[in-house]
């Protein structure tokens, strides 16, 4: 509540940029998690599949990628939690954001997140099923 | 116009004939890729039409702001939740087809070496392997396995009509399954760029009745009959195209270019681009290049008269 006191209104000529106020971590957070996995699961099939050859079942590695993917998911999920909590961030924004206040940016920033969390975790989810589908190497 | 349009639709239908036509279902896993193909092609023709025909009706109705909220749910369930459950739907499809057509199991398997610019065939047999070029004989009915690699540059191993494609790597094994249901004499070809004579890289992929295709392979897994002091041989022999080519049953034992043992039993020369006719064949003997630019094979153009004759007499009796 101290927070939002502090906060004034800016004309928009002098707005500091949000960046410079280190609260946009969480636009970059769900595609960079998505990206860790991503590498992750190339990783752990890249490695699997050099030592031990081709058409070796791809059991072991695939529920690592999926367990991967299910604490990925769970990360993003807590994030979107945040997004909406802490940046009153709404999936569908019906009125268009308009004002230049702290409080209508963290709107922004928070329906940005959300997007970029739903974004995130279906990448996820794209980047599982090839390895439960196709099962070896 | 019309005249123009007409052009147009003839040259577009021009494709949906002829021994390269992947919509021809002569195999199981060209049918597989054929109906996806059919279903993505309705599927975006029935989204092309809802979405042009919202945005008519977008442009033609009158606004009613009262209905903001369910026109954003509308776009919301339509654009990100519909979509991802199709593309998914789709990654799935495609994915089950993949691993279908590269299972490692088949009735036949058959190594195929991609060259500059040629195919090394060869037939893994429960008597040991044989080998052929540049033409691919096929049991009707039967799953064949096709173990691919390249030997200097990648290549792509497709026969349109049975189904593929796969990249041939050098170093690696690919494997691709092809499984005919229709006999017929169908077109392979490299779908990979990989230099000069690339789009003279062509093979003939013949579908035989299994009992044929037994009957070829045993006589195809025979050495050549070759007449002891055959003049033609003996000019084979003295321009040392041995060092190059194997004619199994002879000392000719060269592992560089095709297997030459039974090579007047091919339809083709040259890699699937000339009939095998003896015309063709002293052409290619002495005008090599022009027949096909850039291949490693050197011409013999000084090789002329009777022993040229006798050398094309050879070659077109290994049958």
């Amino acid at each position: 509540m101290a927070r939002s006191r502090d906060r004034k209104t800016v004309p928009p000529g002098d707005a500091p940029r949000v960046i410079d106020q280190g609260s946009v971590w969480i636009l970059v957070a769900a595609p960079s998690i998505w990206a860790a996995h991503f590498l992750l699961s190339y990783w752990v099939a890249a490695i699997w599949c050099a030592k031990l050859g081709r058409g070796t079942s791809l059991a072991e590695p695939r529920w690592i990628i999926a367990g991967l993917g299910g604490l990925c998911i769970a990360a993003i999920i807590g994030l979107a939690v945040l997004a909406i909590r802490r940046y009153g961030g709404v999936f569908v924004i019906f009125e268009e954001i308009t004002e230049s206040s702290e409080r209508a940016r963290d709107r922004f920033v928070g329906h940005l997140a959300l997007l970029l969390c739903v974004l995130s975790a279906v990448a996820i989810l794209f980047t599982v099923i090839p390895g439960m589908v196709l099962g070896e190497c | 116009m019309k005249s123009l349009a007409s052009l147009a639709l003839v040259l577009f239908l021009a494709g949906c004939e002829g021994r390269h036509n992947w919509l021809a279902a002569a195999g199981e896993e060209a049918r597989s890729v054929e109906t996806l193909f059919w279903v993505l092609l309705a599927g975006a023709a029935v989204i092309w039409s809802l979405v042009i025909g919202a945005a008519t009706y977008a442009h033609r109705a009158e606004a009613k702001p009262e209905r903001e909220q369910e026109a954003r749910r509308f776009i919301l369930w339509g654009g990100v939740a519909l979509p991802v459950l199709v593309v998914g739907g789709l990654l799935v499809w495609g994915l089950l087809i993949l691993r279908d057509i590269t299972a490692d199991d088949g009735a036949l398997t058959v190594r195929v070496d991609g060259e500059r610019w040629w195919w090394r065939v060869i037939y893994d047999t429960p008597e040991g392997l044989v080998t052929t070029a540049n033409e691919i004989r096929l049991p009707l009915g039967e799953r064949a396995l096709f173990r691919l690699t390249a030997d200097d540059v990648i290549h792509s191993f497709w026969v349109p009509a049975l189904g593929g494609k796969m990249d041939m790597i050098p170093g690696r094994e690919t494997t691709l399954a092809l499984t005919p249901k229709r006999l017929g004499n169908w077109g392979g070809l490299c779908a990979e760029f990989c230099g000069g004579a690339h789009a003279l890289m062509r093979f003939d992929a013949i579908v035989m009745e299994p009992e044929d295709f037994e009957a070829w392979l045993a006589h195809e897994a025979q050495p050549a009959q070759v007449d002891e002091g055959d003049p033609g041989f003996a000019v084979f022999d003295e321009e040392g195209c041995g060092a190059c080519h194997t004619i199994r049953g002879t000392n000719a034992q060269g592992p560089v270019g095709p297997d030459l043992t039974h090579l007047a039993a091919r339809d083709k020369l040259g890699a699937g681009i000339y009939e095998m006719t003896p015309e063709t064949m002293a052409r290619w003997i002495t005008e090599t290049h022009e027949m096909k630019p850039d291949i490693d094979m050197p011409a013999y153009p000084d090789l002329q008269g009777a022993r040229l004759d006798a050398l094309v007499t050879f070659l077109m009796s290994l049958e």
